[in-house]
């Protein structure tokens, strides 16, 4: 086998695992201390008016199956370690969504002694979708510009590179 | 009964212990007794059958004063007694427990504990209750002189010691669940020991979703605080902000406009469906049906369509304010209503249909998770799981608010007590709910949609119960006269709930804990607690072989 045609393939494979990647983002939910409005938003997307299943994407129980991490809420102190715990069990390429005014800054719960921030304090988010709470328009919103932007050959870049920390199992 | 009657008939059972009363509003009554009479006091109440205990509230009076106070609230209709106990701020005296009494209370005393100091004695739980098992002890963050410095991570501890998992000890088995699991949408984790398919104890670790809103309202004004709670469940968010503003126009003594008590209720019977709607799916997609999970939200996005129609907003709507409402029912919006409600009431009348006919749900619901009328009032639930035992609670009969005078709603009772009655209940109650929404927008009353609202309150406290979706919520606000309220605390219904789930998973199959969870209609973000239900299981130890081969024959039959 000649390099050029170990170049061709490889830029085969790419193609097909972008494309396979492209349509069936499966998604798990991940609620850090939210006050129920985005999750239920969530949900809705899921649901026949919304649907996203039609871009072949799908709500999956487990981390370990999934490709990207929806969190909503601030990170109350208890949820933290279980939200890092989570994001290291899902397999690379992982993505990350956070979902809501108080998962992006705290919101109205900035200052409340048992949170601690925001979701990129704790983990690497690549999608913001602000809103109390966001429409699920605007969440379909995300996900497909989520979706375009692993379109592109360009690597990605994280919203804010940050160290997560070791937890023992 | 009259008012007046019911709470002279408290006075005379208390008498012996009775140190001194007060009438802080005119439908309560106040009675400071001494700490060693609480466990008489109470039994007095209880033998008596006056009313139930609603909540227990505790406040730190501050540092000058150095002492804390307890408010045992005693509800029968729209009377409320309560017993006011002091104990001094720095020392070892500790509140008798009546947990034993009233079983519904060990949540309660439990939540003072931690977030107030108090000690209970004859009480045996020591783990957390709300707050991270790192969290330092003897540092309470409801008390005056709490600062977020002394909450620093203790060193060594993570925040949620959770025990071993999967341990296999003896026949049993503990399977974890959570607090990220596919079937809630909330963060919980369970712990059921299971006996072959049998649950044998069921244990829970609540408090992922605890943000320490009562203490955060201190430091907010009355009508930042109108936002903030909205936010402690954004499935019945208006609820909240309406028992809020209720409490507060109270306390200010301003009564809102006809109109806006009206578009209140009618906004609240609004979220009644959509929440109700919403859990109907839940509950059908942990029995697998997700069809009826797919129909349910459907329909729901009728109401979402409605209250954004009026509002403005899907979720967290903020119709409330401080006197009144902020979003008019024009011409159009009412036609809109009435169309939704049409389509509605077909759709509910089939799911009703549904619930009680189709055999592969009523085997999951029928006879499952059965609570007589008397466990019910023992374990103190509320709202359509009382219901649905034949307990008829319903703040807005016993103790009608706002525009509940004029467009009463009619009481849905069920006997059964079961999954399926429980269905029922709900969804009866929207044909209800319905039905007076409509009354409600061919009858709206003519008038402003708010009233002036002094930016300080007045010194005073009250107390302000609604029937939330998932039944009483009981909102219990003190002002000092500032720009602040001085405590606010909140009584949610779904923790007066839990005890009954957990007791009543054990000796069930596994295979129904999700559906005995669904069937109350749990909220976490509301409430967020830890319990432990334990049942002793027979004590020989089976080997894996035997196991083996009992299986074997098991499933020869
Ligand atoms: S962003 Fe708003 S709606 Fe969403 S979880 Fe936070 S408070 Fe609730």
């Amino acid at each position: 086998m000649n390099k050029n045609n170990e170049q061709f393939w490889k830029q085969i494979i790419k193609k097909v695992r972008t494309w396979a990647r492209l349509n069936s983002i499966w998604a798990v939910h991940f609620n850090s201390g939210s006050c129920n409005g985005c999750d239920i938003e969530i949900l809705a997307t899921l649901t026949p008016r919304y649907d996203v299943e039609r871009f072949g994407i799908k709500l999956e129980g487990s981390p370990r199956h999934a490709d990207v991490l929806i969190v909503t809420g601030p990170v109350t102190r208890q949820a933290r370690e279980r939200l890092i715990r989570t994001y290291e069990q899902m397999p690379e390429p992982k993505f990350v969504i956070s979902v809501g005014s108080c998962s992006i800054s705290g919101g109205v719960f900035e200052g409340c002694y048992n949170v601690g921030g925001s979701v990129d304090e704790v983990i690497p988010v690549d999608v913001y979708i602000p809103g109390c709470p966001p429409r699920p328009e605007a969440i379909i919103d995300g996900i497909v510009q989520l979706l375009a932007s692993l379109k592109g050959d360009e690597p990605r870049k994280m919203a804010r590179p940050v160290n997560v920390e070791e937890i023992p199992a | 009964m009259n008012i007046e009657q019911t709470l002279k008939d408290a006075e005379q059972f208390l008498a012996p212990w009775c140190k001194e009363t007060f009438h802080p509003e005119v439908n309560r009554l106040d009675v400071a007794i001494q700490v060693d009479d609480l466990r008489a006091a109470v039994g007095a109440l209880l033998a008596a059958r006056w009313g139930y205990l609603s909540a227990v509230t505790g406040t730190d009076l501050g540092i000058e004063v150095g002492q804390l106070e307890a408010l045992y609230h005693f509800c029968n209709g729209p009377a409320i007694t309560s017993l006011r106990i002091h104990l001094p701020r720095e020392s070892d005296a500790c509140l008798p427990s009546i947990a034993d009494i009233i079983p519904s209370a060990s949540f309660f005393e439990r939540e003072l504990q931690e977030m107030l100091g108090f000690a209970f004695s004859g009480s045996k739980v020591s783990e957390r209750l709300f707050l991270p098992d790192d969290w330092p002890e003897k540092v309470y963050p409801l008390r005056a002189d709490f600062s977020i410095e002394q909450a620093a991570p203790v060193a060594g501890r993570r925040a949620d010691e959770l025990p071993e998992q999967g341990v296999v000890g003896g026949n049993t088995f503990v399977i974890p669940i959570g607090p990220q699991h596919p079937a809630l949408k909330e963060p919980g984790h369970f712990e059921f020991t299971v006996d072959g398919e049998i649950v044998t104890a069921a244990k829970m670790r609540l408090g992922y979703a605890h943000r320490g809103i009562e203490k955060a309202a201190e430091s907010r004004n009355w009508i930042q605080n109108l936002y903030l709670f909205e936010r402690i469940c954004g499935i019945c968010s208006h609820t909240h902000a309406m028992a809020y503003s209720l409490g507060v126009e109270k306390l200010a003594q301003v009564e809102a406009p006809p109109r806006a008590q009206a578009i209140r209720e009618l906004i609240a019977g609004l979220e009644r469906v959509h929440s109700h709607l919403l859990w109907l799916g839940v509950a059908a997609h942990e029995a697998g049906f997700d069809t009826l999970f797919m129909y349910s939200w459907r329909d729901r996005e009728t109401v979402m369509n409605l209250l954004e129609q009026i509002t403005g907003n899907r979720v967290n709507y903020s119709a409330n304010v401080l006197g009144g409402v902020k979003c008019d029912i024009g011409a159009e919006q009412a036609k809109a209503v009435k169309e939704g409600l049409t389509y509605l009431e077909t759709r509910i009348r089939h799911y009703l249909e549904v619930v009680t006919t189709d055999a592969m749900f009523l085997n999951r619901t029928r006879g499952i998770g059965t609570i007589s009328r008397d466990e019910a009032e023992k374990f103190g639930l509320l709202g359509p799981t009382a219901r649905a035992s034949g307990l008829s609670r319903d703040v807005r009969l016993e103790a009608p608010y706002g525009a509940y005078h004029h467009f009463p709603v009619s009481l849905v009772m069920e006997t059964n007590g079961d999954l399926e009655a429980r269905c029922v209940v709900r969804l009866k109650e929207l044909l209800v709910s319905c039905f007076t929404m409509r009354t409600i927008v061919d009858n709206l009353p003519e008038g402003p949609l708010t009233t002036r609202m002094p930016r300080k309150i007045p010194a005073g406290e009250t107390v302000s119960r609604i029937e939330a979706p998932r039944g009483e919520l009981f909102y219990y606000i003190k002002s000092k006269g500032g720009e602040n309220p001085a405590r606010v605390h909140i009584r949610t219904p779904s923790l007066c709930n839990w005890v009954s789930v957990l007791e009543k998973a054990v000796g069930h199959q596994l295979a129904d804990v999700p559906m005995l969870i669904a069937g109350m209609d749990p909220c976490f973000s509301c409430n967020d607690r830890v319990v432990t239900v334990n049942r002793p299981s027979t004590n020989e130890t089976w080997s894996w072989k035997q196991l083996r081969e009992y299986g074997i024959e098991f499933y020869k039959r």
